[in-house]
């Protein structure tokens, strides 16, 4: 298997997983700890590999979510593709942050989505959230390191255990 | 995009300039997609086909959690499943004892409603449907069922479970339905307090645990405590089935209408199971309709509800 087609194999994997882990049922006191999971596992990939997520692969992967989990047409779609402009915007810089700092901009990345979801939800008539809605980049934050690492060390192991 | 517009046109095809068009270009996109979802019927319809294609994924998520349900079924103790049965037993002597009543209760009403020379009333069947477990958006005031298209579930038809009224069937797929739950803000619920027939609406506020009763004046009967109950009217959900409970009224004198809040007795999010309702076929002419108090219901999902 060529190298590109091996990458597209592990990135569609750990897509399906974070989908998965979005819909997985939970008990509503932990929900709202819910980490945005595509959106972090999107982030990885436009930050290791510079050519793998285009805006429009961010666009379409946002639509199967909005899709999936019942939320408005084009609403995470929206999200993914802002988050994923700004990171290839700022990838160099975030490259070659130490780990703490890059999970400090991934937290304001997971605050502007939450601000622009709650400018749609707005608009939409939904009443203000409680404050657990800012809970979920918190989760995010400290989740970014360890995923992070996970994710760089399937890929190794991939790697390898193909060639 | 500033950076395009001073340095101009030739900077449009910049590696820079393109992906700021190019985000542009998706921006738009996705908010022209979200009006016409909001607003049109076509993005809704097709998005209803994708989502009945994706049916096998909501199977695949349900399965750790009916896992862990039967291990706690099996797991239970003798004793406990003994108890329960035993209140189970009792709940059904009680009921039994109310259902007998009710063939005599249905002659007298029919008798009476003849007298009144009104026509007969509806009887209704349920069928059971369970919920599937999956985690929506909480913004879409949606809960995803186990009947469809091949059950005869069919778009509009009323949700019920146990304690009240959860909501109507919004979209059908083969396997499945999304129901709307009636917290939804664009969903409004014709509606009469119990103790006084007084019509009004009930519309979703966003919130699981509060409704509003905008149009109920100042100055009429409605007190904390008065059970909602379907009014029948819109055709769409059954009459007498209780909705929620008024639990804030605040009269406040500059208005022309009183500030009054219910909460939903269904279990709008939790819960497992739920009733969809059946007419029973051949019975079903519509109930006389007494002339207007100041009902105005409009019984569909109100997408033209204010945003």
């Amino acid at each position: 298997m060529t190298p590109r087609r091996e990458r597209t194999s592990t990135l569609v994997l750990a897509l399906v997983v974070a989908l998965l882990l979005t819909l997985l049922p939970i008990p509503d006191s932990l929900e709202s700890l819910l980490p945005y999971w595509v959106g972090l596992v999107l982030t990885y990939w436009a930050l290791e590999i510079r050519e793998m997520i285009s805006l429009g692969t961010a666009f379409l992967i946002g639509i199967l979510l909005d899709i999936l989990t019942g939320s408005l047409m084009g609403m995470h779609a929206l999200s993914l593709v802002v988050m994923i402009y700004l990171v290839q915007r700022f990838r160099s810089r975030l490259r070659f942050f130490p780990p703490w700092q890059q999970a400090l901009s991934i937290f304001a990345l997971l605050i502007n989505d939450r601000i622009i979801n709650l400018w749609i939800s707005s608009l939409l008539g939904e009443p203000v959230p409680t404050w657990q809605y800012w809970l979920s980049p918190v989760t995010g934050m400290v989740l970014w390191p360890w995923l992070f690492l996970f994710l760089d060390r399937t890929r190794a192991e991939r790697r390898q255990h193909k060639s | 995009m500033a950076r395009l517009n001073t340095e101009g046109s030739t900077r449009l095809f910049s590696p820079e300039g393109l992906r700021t068009a190019r985000l542009m270009l998706y921006l738009m996109l996705s908010v022209v997609l979200m009006a016409m979802d909001q607003r049109g019927h076509f993005v809704p319809r097709i998005r209803s086909a994708i989502e009945t294609g994706l049916e096998p994924v909501y199977h695949i998520i349900g399965v750790p959690s009916r896992v862990i349900q039967l291990v706690k079924e099996y797991s239970r103790s003798y004793s406990e499943v003994v108890a329960e049965n035993e209140s189970l037993g009792r709940d059904i002597l009680d009921q039994s004892a109310a259902v007998q009543q009710l063939p005599a209760l249905q002659q007298e009403n029919r008798r009476l409603r003849a007298l009144l020379d009104a026509s007969a009333g509806r009887s209704f069947e349920f069928r059971f449907a369970e919920m599937v477990q999956v985690n929506l958006d909480p913004f879409s005031h949606q809960v995803m069922i186990d009947r469809g298209a091949r059950d005869g579930v069919f778009v509009g038809q009323a949700v019920l479970d146990g304690a009240g009224v959860m909501g109507q069937v919004d979209d059908v797929h083969l396997h499945m339905s999304s129901v709307l739950l009636i917290s939804d803000p664009d969903h409004a619920l014709p509606v009469q307090i119990a103790r006084t027939g007084l019509r009004t609406v009930a519309y979703g506020t966003g919130e699981t645990a509060r409704l509003i009763l905008p149009n109920v004046a100042l100055q009429s009967d409605v007190r904390v405590g008065d059970l909602l109950v379907t009014s029948g009217l819109g055709d769409r959900f059954p009459p007498g089935f209780p909705v929620a409970v008024i639990d804030l009224i605040n009269r406040n004198a500059g208005g022309t209408f009183a500030e009054v809040n219910a909460r939903p007795l269904a279990a709008l999010d939790r819960g497992r199971e739920v009733l969809l309702v059946l007419q029973k076929a051949g019975e079903s002419e519509s109930v006389i309709s007494e002339p207007g108090t100041e009902d105005t219901a409009t019984p569909e999902r109100e997408t033209e509800a204010g945003s």
